[in-house]
C-alpha cells in the first residue's frame, strides 16, 4: 500500500534549477534566504477547530523551528555589525589593583574596551542590587566579567581580551554556605554579613508536639549547583541610534524587568530602551535578568555601530545563574498511626556571589519545604547565604525540587518505619479542599489525592510485584 | 546484579511568585473579518505559550485557535507583562488576554445587538458566530459583525486589560499570609534498575499524574511534563556543576558536566488530573515549573527500594550509590573475631 502511494506521487523534484530562481539565489546568499520556503501552508485541523481551549493544538513556531528557518539571534545580523566578548576574572575574590587594555586597544580590528568604571551605575539585581555588570573594584567569583572589547570579528575580540592585563590583590575567599555563616568567615560583600535573607514560617508549637511524637525522626539532605543548560546561549545585539536611543535584541524571557535594569544601568529614561525579544532557545529561569545586554550598549554608543555578543558555553556556566545547592536539615515528628504531628525544617541555600533571585526562591522553598501535608506544628527557618562561587538564581521549580526532595524522602523513610505503605502514608496526611497551608491560607482546588491515586493506579502500585 | 525499585514522590507548587504584584496587560484587536491579533509582552521561550495564549482569546472570541495571531516581546509595542516566569504565564498573562478579549467581545455585541433585534448581554460568540443565548439560528458572522463595527460603526473591536493575582503579603515572624493566589499538585512514580555491582541507576519509566486546573492544551501539558521529568533526572542523578580549591569550576562544558540525553529517557506516561481553578482563565493554573519538581524524589525513592540504601545529598552518581551499597553490605556482615 505505501509503494502504490508513492509511485502515485508527483514526479521526484529536479535537482538543476533555472537561473534565477529561489534555490540558486540561496547558494549565491547562503543569509539571503532560507534554502526552501513551504510552497502551501497547510494548517492542522485542529488549529481550525472551535471551542479552541481544549484543543491540542500545534503551534506555529514549529514549522519554522522543523525548516530550520527561526532567526535566533545569532542567526542575526545588521550592516557594520561587530562582535564583542567579555574577559572573565578566573579568580574567586579579589581586588583590582589595575585594568591595562593598552595592548588590546592596539590591536587592529579592535574598535573599543569597555570596563566596569564607565558603566553609569554599575549594578543590577531583582532584590538587591548587588551584582555589578563588569567588576570595577573587586571580583565577587571566578565568573566576573572585567572588560570587555567590540572588534570586527569574534576571533579578533577574542584575542584582544587575552591581551587585556588586570593586576589582582587576591583576598580570602569563601566557598561552603555553612562555613560562610560563620562570623569569623570572609566576607563576601564586607562589611555585610554573609547571610542576606532569613524567613521564618511559624505555626502552633513545633518544639512540644516533637517532645510528645511517638516517633521522632531527623536528618540532614543535601542537593548540588546545576545549571539552566538551554540550547540557545545568552546573547544578544545592542543598536545605539543617534537620537541616543538604544534597542537591544536579546535572549531575555522577562523584557519588562529587563528595560528597567537596562535604563538604570545606563541611566536612560524607559523610553530611550527598547528591547526586543527574539523567539528564545530555552530559558528554565536563566535568562530572567540581564547579563552582558548594558556592555553591549555601552560599546555599540562607543563606536556607532551595532554590537554583537554570544556567550560561550563556558559562560553560560561560569558567568550566568544556576540553581541554589541547598543543606536541608529536617525533624519530623510522627505519631503511631503515621500522622505527621510537628516538622521543624532549617533550609540554608548557597547564594554564590550575589543575591538574583535568591530572594523568590528562599520564599518558595520555605512555604512549600515541610510538603503538601497537613501538620499543625511548624517552624521553617531559611538563609541565604553569599560565598564567592558563581550566582544561583531562578531556575525552574525555584527551591521547589530541592525540598520535595528532603521531605518525600524522609516521607518514605518514616513510612518504612511504621511499616506502611508508602502512598497509604501520603493519602493519610495529604492537603485536601480547605486545608490551611504553612502560612494559614486556605487552600482550592487540591487535587493532591486524586493525583496520588490516579498516578498509582497507572503506575499499578497495588498490583502484587514480581 | 539489577534489581529493580519503584518511589513515589508527590509535591504541591505556587503558581505565579510573592514578593511583589505579578501583573500582565494585553490588547486584543479584532480584524474586519473576525480574524484577531493578540498584543503581549510575554517571551516566547519554547513552552508554547504564545498557542496557549491564542487559544484562550480564541475562546472567548468563539474563534479558532488559528485566527489568532500573536505578537509578543517588544517594550515599545507591547503591554506590560512581568514575564515568562514562576509558571504564570497561563494563569496570569490568559487572564489578561481573556479579559482583553472580553472588551473586544462586548464592542462586538453591541454593534451586534440591533442587527439580531436583542440587548447585548444576550449574545453570545461562539462557532465564529455572534448569537443569541438558546437561539443559535438567529445569528450573524463574526466577520460580518467585526466589518460592521468598524466601518458602519466607526468603533473597530479593540479591548485592552489587566490582571494581577490577588495575594496577601506574609507576616515577618510567623509567614502567615496568603502568599500565592493558587497551587497544583502532581504525583511522580519512578521505576528504576540499579545495578548493585556498579551502583549505575536506570530510570525505566515514570508515572506523572499533574494537575495544571483545566489544560488548554493537553499536547502542550505533556510536552511540559516530559520536558521537567529530563531535567529531574538530570538533578537525581548525573549533573553537577564543580568547583576545585579556588573557587574555580572544572567542569563547564558539556563533555564533562553530563546531562540526559534521549538515550536515558525512561518511558514516560502523562495523566493530567481533571480540575477546574475558577480563578483561572476558563478554569486554567499552570504546568511549567512543577514538572520537574518530584522526580528526584521519586527516583531516590526507587534506588532505595532497589537496593536499600538511601542517599540523601544529589545527585545520586554511580560511585556514591556503589560506595553506599558496599557500605551497607560492610554493616549488614558479621564478623567473627580472629582468635
Amino acid at each position: 500500500m505505501p509503494k502504490k502511494a508513492r509511485s502515485a506521487e508527483k514526479s521526484p523534484r529536479t535537482t538543476t534549477q533555472p537561473p534565477g530562481s529561489a534555490g540558486e539565489i540561496a547558494r549565491a546568499h547562503p543569509l539571503a534566504l532560507p534554502a526552501a520556503f513551504p510552497i502551501e501552508t497547510l494548517v492542522p485541523q485542529v488549529r481550525l477547530q472551535t471551542p479552541a481551549v481544549g484543543q491540542r493544538a500545534t503551534r506555529p513556531d514549529g514549522r519554522l523551528h522543523g525548516l530550520g528557518q527561526t532567526r535566533y539571534i545569532d542567526d542575526l545580523a545588521f550592516p557594520g555589525m561587530l562582535y564583542a566578548k567579555i574577559k572573565r576574572a578566573g579568580i574567586a575574590a579579589a581586588r583590582i589593583r589595575s585594568i591595562d587594555t593598552r595592548a588590546a586597544e592596539a590591536m587592529p580590528g579592535v574598535l573599543a574596551v569597555l570596563t566596569g568604571r564607565e558603566i553609569p551605575v554599575n549594578s543590577f539585581g531583582p532584590s538587591l542590587q548587588d551584582q555589578p555588570v563588569l567588576a570595577d573594584e573587586r571580583v565577587f567569583h571566578a565568573g566576573d566579567g572585567v572588560a570587555a572589547v567590540a572588534a570586527l570579528t569574534e576571533q579578533i575580540a577574542a584575542e584582544a581580551i587575552e591581551k587585556i592585563v588586570v593586576d589582582y590583590e587576591p583576598l580570602p575567599a569563601v566557598f561552603d554556605p555553612l562555613e560562610a555563616m560563620r562570623e569569623d568567615a570572609p566576607k563576601v560583600h564586607a562589611p555585610a554579613s554573609n547571610i542576606y535573607e532569613t524567613k521564618v514560617i511559624r505555626k502552633g508549637d513545633a518544639d512540644a508536639a516533637l517532645a510528645g511524637a511517638d516517633h521522632v525522626f531527623e536528618r540532614q539532605y543535601r542537593t548540588q549547583m546545576v545549571e539552566h543548560a538551554p540550547l540557545e546561549p545568552h546573547a544578544a545585539i545592542a543598536v545605539w541610534d543617534p537620537n541616543g536611543r538604544v534597542t537591544i535584541h536579546t535572549t531575555l524571557g522577562r523584557i519588562t524587568l529587563g528595560r528597567a535594569d537596562i535604563s538604570r544601568t545606563l541611566k536612560l529614561p524607559l523610553n530611550r530602551v527598547r528591547i526586543v525579544a527574539t523567539i528564545v532557545g530555552g530559558n528554565f529561569g536563566g535568562k530572567n535578568e540581564i547579563t552582558q545586554e548594558p556592555v553591549l550598549a555601552l560599546l555599540s554608543k562607543k563606536t556607532g555601530r551595532p554590537v554583537k555578543g554570544v556567550f560561550t558555553r563556558g559562560e553560560e556556566f561560569a558567568s550566568t545563574t544556576t540553581r541554589h545547592p541547598f543543606v536541608m536539615d529536617y525533624r519530623t515528628g510522627v505519631s503511631k498511626d503515621g500522622r505527621i504531628v510537628a516538622r521543624k525544617v532549617r533550609l540554608v541555600l548557597d547564594g554564590g556571589a550575589y543575591c538574583s533571585w535568591s530572594e523568590t526562591t528562599l520564599g518558595k522553598a520555605c512555604i512549600l519545604s515541610t510538603g503538601p501535608y497537613r501538620i499543625d506544628n511548624l517552624l521553617v527557618e531559611a538563609h541565604a547565604v553569599y560565598t564567592n562561587k558563581t550566582m544561583t538564581g531562578a531556575m525552574r521549580g525555584f527551591g521547589a525540587p530541592q525540598v520535595c526532595f528532603a521531605y518525600e524522602s524522609q516521607m518514605d523513610e518514616i513510612a518504612a518505619t511504621l511499616r506502611m505503605d508508602p502512598l497509604e502514608i501520603r493519602l493519610l496526611n495529604a492537603f485536601e479542599e480547605g486545608t490551611a497551608s504553612p502560612t494559614g491560607q486556605v487552600l482550592h482546588s487540591v487535587v493532591l489525592k486524586d493525583s496520588l491515586l490516579r498516578a498509582a493506579q497507572r503506575f499499578g502500585w497495588k498490583e502484587p510485584r514480581s | 546484579m539489577k534489581r529493580r525499585g519503584r518511589g513515589i514522590a508527590c509535591m504541591w507548587y505556587p503558581i505565579g511568585f510573592t514578593v511583589s504584584a505579578n501583573p500582565s496587560a494585553a490588547t486584543v484587536k479584532v480584524n474586519e473579518d473576525g480574524t484577531a491579533t493578540l498584543l503581549t509582552g510575554t517571551v516566547e521561550t519554547g513552552q508554547g505559550s504564545l498557542t496557549v495564549l491564542a487559544q484562550i482569546a480564541a475562546e472567548e472570541l468563539g474563534i479558532a485557535t488559528d485566527d489568532v495571531h500573536v505578537l509578543s516581546a517588544d517594550t515599545d509595542a507591547m503591554p506590560m507583562d512581568t514575564g515568562a516566569i514562576a509558571s504564570r504565564t497561563t494563569y496570569v498573562t490568559g487572564n489578561a488576554v481573556r479579559l482583553a478579549a472580553e472588551q473586544a467581545k462586548l464592542i462586538l455585541f453591541e454593534t451586534a445587538a440591533p442587527m439580531l433585534g436583542v440587548k447585548p448581554a444576550q449574545l453570545e460568540a461562539r462557532d465564529r458566530k455572534i448569537q443569541v443565548k438558546g437561539y443559535p439560528q438567529r445569528n450573524a458572522a463574526i466577520g460580518e459583525v467585526a466589518h460592521r463595527s468598524q466601518v458602519v460603526m466607526g468603533q473597530p473591536a479593540i479591548g485592552s486589560a489587566s490582571w494581577n493575582p490577588p495575594t496577601v503579603a506574609m507576616d515577618p515572624l510567623t509567614g502567615q499570609g496568603k502568599p500565592f493566589s493558587t497551587y497544583v499538585y502532581a504525583t511522580q512514580i519512578a521505576e528504576v534498575d540499579v545495578d548493585d555491582e556498579t551502583g549505575e541507576v536506570e530510570v525505566l519509566r515514570i508515572v506523572a499524574a499533574h494537575d495544571c486546573g483545566r489544560p488548554i492544551n493537553p499536547m502542550l501539558v505533556e510536552g511540559q511534563v516530559e520536558g521537567g521529568i529530563s531535567m529531574g533526572i538530570g538533578f537525581a542523578l548525573q549533573e553537577q556543576i564543580l568547583f576545585d580549591g579556588a573557587g574555580v569550576q572544572v567542569n563547564p562544558n558539556l563533555a564533562n558536566y553530563i546531562m540526559p540525553t534521549s538515550l536515558d529517557m525512561p518511558e514516560i506516561e502523562v495523566d493530567i488530573v481533571d480540575s477546574y481553578d475558577p480563578t483561572g482563565p476558563f478554569g486554567a493554573k499552570g504546568v511549567g515549573e512543577p514538572t520537574s519538581v518530584p522526580t528526584a524524589a521519586a527516583v531516590l525513592n526507587a534506588i532505595h527500594d532497589a537496593v536499600g540504601v538511601r542517599i540523601t545529598s544529589l545527585p545520586a552518581t554511580a560511585e556514591k550509590v556503589l560506595a553506599a551499597i558496599k557500605q551497607e553490605r560492610a554493616h549488614n556482615t558479621k564478623r567473627i573475631p580472629a582468635r
